[in-house]
């Protein structure tokens, strides 16, 4: 009796946690009062509205979506064979390249930030919109390895095996057995790298530069200044967004099924 | 479909990184994150008119975009930037910074004299200051004098800015002033701020979040800088800006040119812009920064709300510079090792 | 497995390299800047960085609060991911879904969120007093406390989607054999359930430990200067005082407990699994 209370009772107190700041920023987005605060002060739409009204915001949100599609993007297509290589190949080293994709996680971002700008950005010149671009594909990287190869480590090999001995090429084998069975992977991969590359703050607050902004970067900026419930409305209104993608992913590919 | 998706925002990437690259007679400017709509809509567009230029703006705090402008030392990105007094001294001292050439500025002449050359050395010139003093609950507490902050049933509702941030050395000055103990170590009021720092609610860094702590009910009284003020006056709490007797402190914000910048004359023309006595007054109007120029009036009632006029300037206790610059590292290593730990 | 290690090097080569030139040695030049002095290479950085009585209490403080966060994400992260794994299909992807939530808003955002929750007319204060469990509000705001609150809440989920992941390779009867054989619950745990997720377990327990230590927004907004952590130390020494040095040492300091703490989850949980 007390194990099967213990289950949902242990879920119930864990999503009120979780949950329970979400839910905070959420009805502060529809307060009519100028503060943050639970209970709302009323009821308005003025804060939502006023998201779209600030110029900044539609600008670097442009620049948040380019950045964490295309890094993540990029980041896949570095670590799907990193990982292929790793989990199936008598790779030499197969430790030391793992470690040196992993890097990005364990390194403090504003260590990140700062090195790239002193070492890397400056030195070659780069422009702000590719340095931004290169760090967050590096900064996904590690997560698109580890998600990856834990897919694929649950994935037999046999089958990969057995399609090349019945006459498959190895690419053949990888894109036909391979591919499918790790699509799952891939997209949480995809999804995690999305969410650490939309939401990152340390790297891109060195990074960022005159007239090109990450969105946290712009809302920690606006925060410094104003504090009013527009930041929660524009939280909210990212949160749904993202919400609506992870659904649809669900909805259509099974999302949990994967994770 | 998914593919589509990944190839349009790859292509976008490459086509902003062009238009990045594309742009003629670009002035780049750095200014604090502060009222940006207004600005836009006061200076920033206006002079984009006039000129027939672009103009991209970099916001951040003054020592943010410090360390940026240093990073970026060999191959500046930024034409000038508007900094604190004390960080526009560092910079000059870091040679990030070119004299500003004043002859080529039309509105000089109309600067109160503490403006026009804040720093002894050429190299700013002053756009706005500001009071520093404590807001605080009326119906909770009096405050007569900064040494009120740390009495024994005030203190555990009190918010004391953080030594790193802009009012920080300013408070503390006042503070010693208050306790009679000023020398410029700063090290009895930073002494008698250790004493009680388990008392005082916070060391803010960001004035916006006080707004958020004061309707809370967190803190009763902050030293702040004067611009901060207008959201406090539209919570709906008995507060009041003090006059304590050992006077106001306060700061002053410059204008300071890059060092290799490409486009001083570009650079020269804004900060003239700005300092007009047309887009002086409409910030002033606007409450978003006192003016530096003379010839702005403006309404009681604004005037009630900003820092106007010569007078109020004077009488501020602003803390040298150099004093400011030479002393900055022993106040962060004692505020470390006395509030820090 | 496939032999070809030519082949094997061509796939696994443009990421590493690529994470070099980006990343390794970039870092590692900075890294460099805490370990040069005028004529030679030095540690009197590090002997200067551990002299200072405040720096040793910042450094104990983020261990100390690492170490908290990932031992309680653990404990809660494996009850919260058994229950969701025993859950029906449906229900299971909607629990998940809700796990995954807290990561899509705003770090920010969500920081902000909990001055509201924590504060002295906050829910949690009003709720202690409702249960007479104190009269005056408790001060929670600007001390270790909320800093360990936001960073649970900052990291839980990913601890509980790694040992969700883990627990779902565990074979359906393991659990049940394990019962029906006399085992307590502790020992279902400890000989059945801990070495067959310790794979999870060490990524999820990692992403935990390495994101406590190297959060900056959390401590920075919860704790305030109050609760420096070497994060919010580091931020100071680059952008307040200049001091490239010394930022490069307590990255140094950091990277070190990341990896430390890896090797020693990685170690505990095989060494249960070896007996």
């Amino acid at each position: 009796m007390m194990q099967r209370l213990f289950a949902p009772l242990t879920l119930l107190l864990v999503m009120i946690f979780l949950i329970g700041p979400f839910l905070i920023i959420v009805a502060a987005s529809f307060s009519a009062g100028d503060t943050l605060a639970f209970p709302p002060q009323g009821f308005s739409l003025k804060w939502i509205a006023k998201v779209f009204t600030v110029e900044s915001f539609r600008q670097s949100f442009a620049t948040s979506m380019v950045l964490a599609i295309g890094g993540t993007f990029a980041a896949l297509v570095l670590g799907i064979p990193a990982s292929y290589a790793m989990s199936r190949y008598p790779l030499p080293g197969a430790e030391t390249v793992r470690f040196m994709v992993s890097m990005p996680i364990i390194v403090p971002g504003i260590i990140v930030g700062l090195a790239l700008l002193r070492y890397f950005v400056i030195p070659l010149g780069m422009s702000i919109t590719l340095a931004l671009f290169v760090a967050h594909t590096a900064l996904v990287l590690p997560y698109a390895v580890r998600v990856v190869s834990a897919s694929l480590a649950n994935l037999r090999s046999d089958m990969e095996e057995a399609a090349v001995l019945l006459g498959s090429s190895r690419l053949g084998a990888f894109f036909r057995v391979v591919l499918p069975n790790i699509r799952g992977g891939i997209l949480s991969a995809f999804i995690l790298g999305f969410v650490t590359s939309f939401n990152q703050v340390p790297v891109s607050l060195f990074l960022s530069g005159p007239g090109v902004r990450t969105l946290p970067i712009d809302m920690l900026g606006y925060m410094e200044i104003v504090f009013d419930p527009s930041i929660a409305a524009l939280s909210s209104l990212l949160a749904f967004l993202s919400i609506g993608i992870v659904f649809a992913a669900e909805r259509f590919l099974g999302f949990s099924r994967y994770v | 479909m998914k593919f589509k998706m990944v190839l349009a925002s790859a292509t976008a990437l490459m086509l902003s990184m062009g238009v990045a690259q594309a742009q003629e007679k670009t002035l780049t400017i750095s200014v604090y994150a502060f009222a940006q709509d207004e600005f836009k809509e006061l200076v920033y567009d206006p002079f984009e008119a006039k000129c027939g230029c672009k103009l991209v703006v970099e916001t951040g705090n003054s020592v943010e975009r410090l360390a940026k402008m240093e990073a970026n030392k060999a191959n500046p990105v930024i034409d000038m930037a508007v900094v604190s007094m004390a960080d526009a001294l560092q910079a000059s001292r870091a040679g990030l910074t070119d004299k500003v050439d004043t002859t080529k500025l039309t509105n000089f002449g109309k600067l109160y004299d503490i403006a026009k050359d804040p720093n002894g050395d050429g190299m700013s010139v002053g756009y706005t200051f500001y009071a520093t003093s404590i807001v605080y609950r009326t119906d909770k507490m009096k405050v007569e004098s900064w040494a009120d902050l740390l009495k024994d049933d005030v203190v555990s509702h009190v918010a004391f800015p953080n030594v790193t941030t802009n009012q920080g050395p300013p408070a503390l000055y006042m503070l010693g002033q208050a306790l009679g103990n000023d020398t410029p170590d700063l090290k009895g009021p930073i002494e008698a701020i250790g004493a009680k720092k388990d008392e005082i609610v916070t060391f803010y860094v960001k004035s916006s979040q006080l707004v958020q702590l004061m309707q809370q009910e967190e803190i009763w009284a902050a030293p702040i800088g004067r611009f901060s003020w207008a959201p406090f006056a539209k919570l709906d709490l008995p507060l009041a800006w003090a006059t304590p007797k050992e006077g106001q402190t306060g700061g002053m914000n410059v204008m300071v040119m890059t060092k290799g910048s490409k486009n001083q004359d570009l650079a020269l023309e804004f900060m003239d812009f700005w300092l007009s006595t047309e887009v002086q007054t409409k910030l002033a109007e606007k409450l978003v920064d006192s003016p530096a120029n003379a010839e702005v009036k403006v309404s009681d009632e604004v005037a009630g709300n900003i820092t106007y006029g010569e007078e109020t300037a004077k009488s501020l206790k602003l803390i040298p510079s150099a004093t400011a610059l030479d002393n900055r590292d022993a106040w962060l290593s004692e505020w470390n090792a006395t509030v820090g730990q | 497995m496939f032999q070809n290690r030519a082949e094997a090097l061509a796939l696994a080569l443009p990421a590493a390299l690529f994470a070099a030139i980006v990343f390794l040695v970039p870092v590692a030049l900075l890294l460099s800047e805490g370990f040069r002095s005028a004529e030679s290479w030095t540690i009197s950085a590090y002997v200067d960085f551990f002299a200072e009585p405040l720096n040793r209490a910042v450094f104990l403080r983020t261990l100390k609060l690492g170490l908290i966060v990932t031992v309680a994400a653990a404990v809660i992260g494996y009850a919260t991911a058994y229950a969701i794994v025993s859950l029906p299909p449906g229900t299971k992807g909607r629990m998940i879904g809700l796990v995954v939530l807290p990561l899509m808003i705003s770090p920010v955002a969500r920081t902000y969120a909990w001055i509201v929750i924590l504060g002295r007319t906050g829910i949690v204060n009003q709720g202690l007093m409702l249960f007479g469990l104190t009269d005056e509000p408790l001060r929670i705001l600007f001390t270790e406390t909320a800093v360990f609150i936001g960073l649970l809440q900052l990291f839980l989920p990913l601890m509980v989607i790694s040992l969700i992941s883990a627990l779902e390779n565990l074979p359906k009867d393991a659990v049940p054999a394990a019962r029906v054989l006399g085992a307590n619950w502790f020992q279902v745990f400890w000989k059945v359930i801990l070495p067959l997720t310790r794979e999870g377990l060490v990524v999820g327990g990692t992403l935990v430990f390495t994101g406590s230590m190297t959060a900056y927004i959390t401590p920075a907004i919860l704790g305030g200067s109050k609760v420096l952590m070497l994060e919010t130390l580091l931020y100071q020494q680059v952008t307040v005082a200049n001091n490239f040095v010394s930022a490069s040492v307590i990255a140094f300091i950091l990277i070190i407990m990341s990896f430390a703490a890896n090797i020693l989850l990685r170690r505990i949980a095989t060494a249960r699994n070896k007996k």
